[in-house]
């Protein structure tokens, strides 16, 4: 097991200071960046599927309109309502933000994966050897799943610390939905754990770029580890994010704003800003675990770290411009749709799949037979199929049982 | 150097988060500053180089047992602030104190009189020679690259202590089962006040005026 | 080791900063001007005459306790699928029966009911909500298009007439 590490501390401490701030400088500019054209993208895609024009008053194509907006809102008066925990109030936004930036540290942005020297990916700013990415933490992947779980008190205590019923409502309703959904995300960051064989992100791109099968199908987990665990890490992602369809606690027609009820003027901006920054990481974790992240052919690109780049952003842009299609199509679920598809069915699904592939991986690392592969598949699928049939069982015996108390006390 | 400083940061995180949750008049505030003491144990797992565990505090605590903490506050209606003065138990504070005491005394004993080994260095000994002792979990791999530490957890965590692993998996059930237990009676027969009402009448067929499309970008600061 | 770390300090201190400056540009800019109505709690412009009593559903507590027990589970699946080469088929059985335990425990949670989140009498919805009478074509009136080429009698009156007698 590499014990990948970023080649850049070791060296001189003051060179790898200002390699780290250089770092973390650009990574801070590019998702505020990123994230006011993100919001300018998502209207104008929207408007356009809905077949209006959107915003093109602020700007060539209304690109500075989220920047107009977002100084408008700085002259908005601060309202503290007067039930409001006041330490609580002013703190939520600092938890919403601050794990959504920290989130884009360990995402691999670029670098040239393709030359087989071991070199992989390592590039030399100002004569420092290091990654294309803030940041190659040991436990990689996982720092991921720290960040989602404190951006759900973001939430959580902006509703409680309104101090009405509402948003308080609409809060826990959130975060009832986001921690339902990280269960499903977590086993299939598992799945992929399982493939790589190490946690740091930047072994995951060193895996994925390795030659494909017959060197047309890239080795991207997508393929790798079946489509399932794709499927089911997207729609909780989408779920975690609060993204339509599943953002029925920021829906207005329900709860007015959800948790963000009371907050005006820079308090909102900086929910709304973490929401979308949250899209922008996530999208760019899907990219890193699923398609391979930077990894790509060189095509017609000069060997560098840029070509790294390129396949970033165009996979980027695929995530986004779904996520944005997403919204402007499908209806809204149910809250009670939403939490069963959580539990009861992405997370047996992760599991079994989980399984299937901790076989099949050692049946492949061990060199079973054919046979022996076939018959511990055939086994699997028969044990997974009665159980699931229990689970359908119990799902029925539940509901059966809620109606039969309705008809006993009505 | 640097580490020395960094345990010292994350050691008076953690200790003044430890006392602000005692010492907090709000319930939620408490949580908060549990959450600040579990962030500073955080920095000291990585510190010992065990970053899974560092991430799993995060994950697990910080993540979800918190959680847990702040559902049930916000539920039950007692994040209101408390009033110290007010002793609904008589005697609690003078045993408080003594207790609390007794188990700073305790607890110095044993950090005196358990210097040998203490230290940090290897857990298993040798007998004969006195010197660490060679264990099954080498720091270099097969490949001569060092092993995570994930990988030695899991290593040591399926096949040595596998029994322990499956005792705690009966623990977890009988935690689920304790959880349906507790709510069992409460969640019967209790309505459900926030989904749709119970009957509603479609509109119409014949075209009606539609509504201007409004901007579902939700650009909507107060 | 320590120094991976630093760079996640400094965007750290980075987005601190980012979110107090905004605040103290937004304390600097915008007017103050607090009254009763503004700072009383928001209820689509219903006066809150009393504090109702909430009786928040249980539901949501037994999610966040079955969620402590499926994110401990989900945490012990990392360890083995980073050593899971070493481990052989021992191992592999080993992971089998505690996902089983942890399934056997899930199957029990929902038999009995604790994750049950559907209304009580799940609801239909008026008879002919659904029928082949009614479709986009029918229900929805297309504004402006008459110059842009699409075929008259989309959402005009001739297509309702069979729909008054569905309805």
């Amino acid at each position: 097991m590499i014990l990948a590490a970023d080649p850049l501390y070791g060296g001189d401490l003051l060179g790898d200071i200002l390699i780290t701030l250089l770092k973390a400088g650009v990574a801070f500019t590019f998702l505020l960046v990123a994230v006011m054209l993100m919001i300018w993208f998502e209207r104008k895609l929207i408007s356009d599927m809905q077949n209006r024009i959107g915003p093109n008053i602020a700007g060539p194509w209304g690109i500075f309109q989220t920047l107009a907006d977002g100084i408008k809102l700085f002259f908005k008066e601060d309202l503290v309502p007067e039930n409001a925990d006041r330490f609580v109030f002013k703190l939520a936004p600092y938890l919403a933000l601050v794990p959504a930036f920290l989130v884009f540290a360990i995402v691999p942005l670029g670098g040239d994966f393709n030359r087989k020297d071991g070199s992989d990916g390592v590039v030399s700013i100002f004569g420092h050897d290091t990654f294309l990415q803030v940041a190659d933490p040991p436990m990689g992947i996982l720092f991921f799943l720290a960040m989602s779980s404190i951006a759900i008190y973001g939430i959580m205590l902006a509703g409680w610390g309104s101090g009405s019923k509402y948003p308080l409502l609409g809060a826990v309703r959130a975060s009832a939905q986001m921690i339902s959904y990280e269960a499903a995300l977590g086993l299939a960051i598992a799945a992929v754990v399982l493939q790589t064989g190490s946690l740091s992100t930047h072994d995951m791109v060193i895996d994925q770029a390795a030659g494909g099968y017959g060197g047309i199908i890239p080795n991207w987990n997508i393929v790798v580890t079946g489509f399932v665990p794709f499927f089911v890490f997207f729609i909780a992602g989408t779920a975690e994010l609060n993204r339509p369809p599943f953002d029925l606690v920021e829906a207005e027609q329900e709860l007015v704003g959800g948790f963000h009820t009371e907050y005006s003027s820079i308090r909102f901006a900086l929910f709304f800003l973490a929401e979308f920054m949250n899209t922008i990481t996530m999208s760019a974790i899907m990219v890193l675990l699923f398609l391979g992240g930077p990894a790509g052919p060189a095509l017609f690109f000069p060997e560098g770290w840029w070509i790294g780049t390129f396949w970033f952003f165009l996979k980027l842009m695929a995530f986004l411009f779904t996520f944005v299609w997403f919204r402007a199509t499908l209806p809204r679920f149910r809250y009670d749709q939403l939490m069963d598809l959580g539990w009861k069915v992405l997370i047996p699904i992760s599991l079994a799949w989980f399984l299937l592939l901790a076989g099949l991986r050692l049946g492949d690392d061990r060199d079973w037979t054919y046979n022996e592969t076939l018959a511990f598949m055939v086994g699997c699928i028969i044990t997974f199929a009665l159980l699931g049939g229990l689970l359908i069982g119990a799902i029925n015996t539940a509901r059966a049982e809620r109606v039969r108390e309705e008809a006993d006390r009505g | 150097m640097t580490e020395v400083v960094v345990f010292c940061v994350a050691a008076a995180l953690a200790l003044v988060g430890a006392l602000g949750v005692v010492v907090s008049k709000n319930p939620v505030h408490s949580a908060l500053f549990l959450i600040q003491t579990l962030m500073g144990v955080a920095v000291l797992f990585v510190l010992q180089e065990a970053h899974f565990l560092a991430a799993v505090q995060v994950v697990v605590y910080a993540g979800a047992i918190v959680i847990l903490f702040l559902f049930v506050i916000m539920l039950l209606g007692v994040d209101k602030a408390e009033d110290f003065a007010v002793e609904p138990i008589a005697g609690q504070r003078p045993l408080a104190a003594v207790v609390g005491g007794a188990l700073l005394a305790i607890g110095l004993t044993v950090m005196v009189v358990a210097v040998d080994g203490s230290t940090g260095t290897s857990a298993t000994f040798d007998p004969q020679t006195g010197q660490p002792a060679e264990t099954a979990l080498d720091s270099i791999g097969a490949d001569g690259q060092p092993i995570t530490d994930i990988e030695r957890i899991g290593r040591v965590l399926f096949s040595d202590y596998a029994l322990a692993f499956e005792i705690t998996a009966a623990l977890l059930t009988i935690a689920v089962i304790g959880a349906v237990v507790l709510t069992r009676t409460v969640s019967r027969g209790e309505r459900l006040d926030d989904l749709e009402p119970a009957s509603f009448d479609l509109p119409p067929v014949a075209p009606h005026d539609n509504q201007p499309d409004h901007d579902s970008a939700g650009e909507s600061g107060a | 080791m320590l120094g991976q770390y630093l760079p996640l300090l400094a965007l750290f201190v980075l987005a601190a900063a980012f979110a107090a400056g905004s605040f103290i540009a937004s304390g600097l800019l915008a007017p103050r001007d607090p009254s009763a109505a503004k700072r009383a709690a928001y209820e689509c412009g219903i006066v809150p005459t009393r504090e109702t009593p909430e009786r928040f559903p249980v539901r949501f507590f037994l999610v966040a306790m079955i969620f402590i027990v499926f994110d401990i589970e989900i945490i012990f699946f990392y360890p083995y699928a980073v050593a899971y080469g070493g481990l052989g088929v021992f191992g592999l059985v080993v992971i089998m029966v505690f996902s089983f335990a942890v399934f056997e425990s899930f199957v029990y949670l929902i038999g009995n009911g604790a994750l049950e989140w559907g209304p009580l009498k799940q609801v239909a919805g008026p008879a002919g909500a659904v029928s082949v009478q009614r479709t986009t074509g029918t229900t929805v009136r297309r504004v402006g298009l008459e110059d842009r080429g699409y075929a008259e009698g989309v959402g005009t009156e001739d297509a309702d007439d069979t729909d008054e007698e569905a309805a």
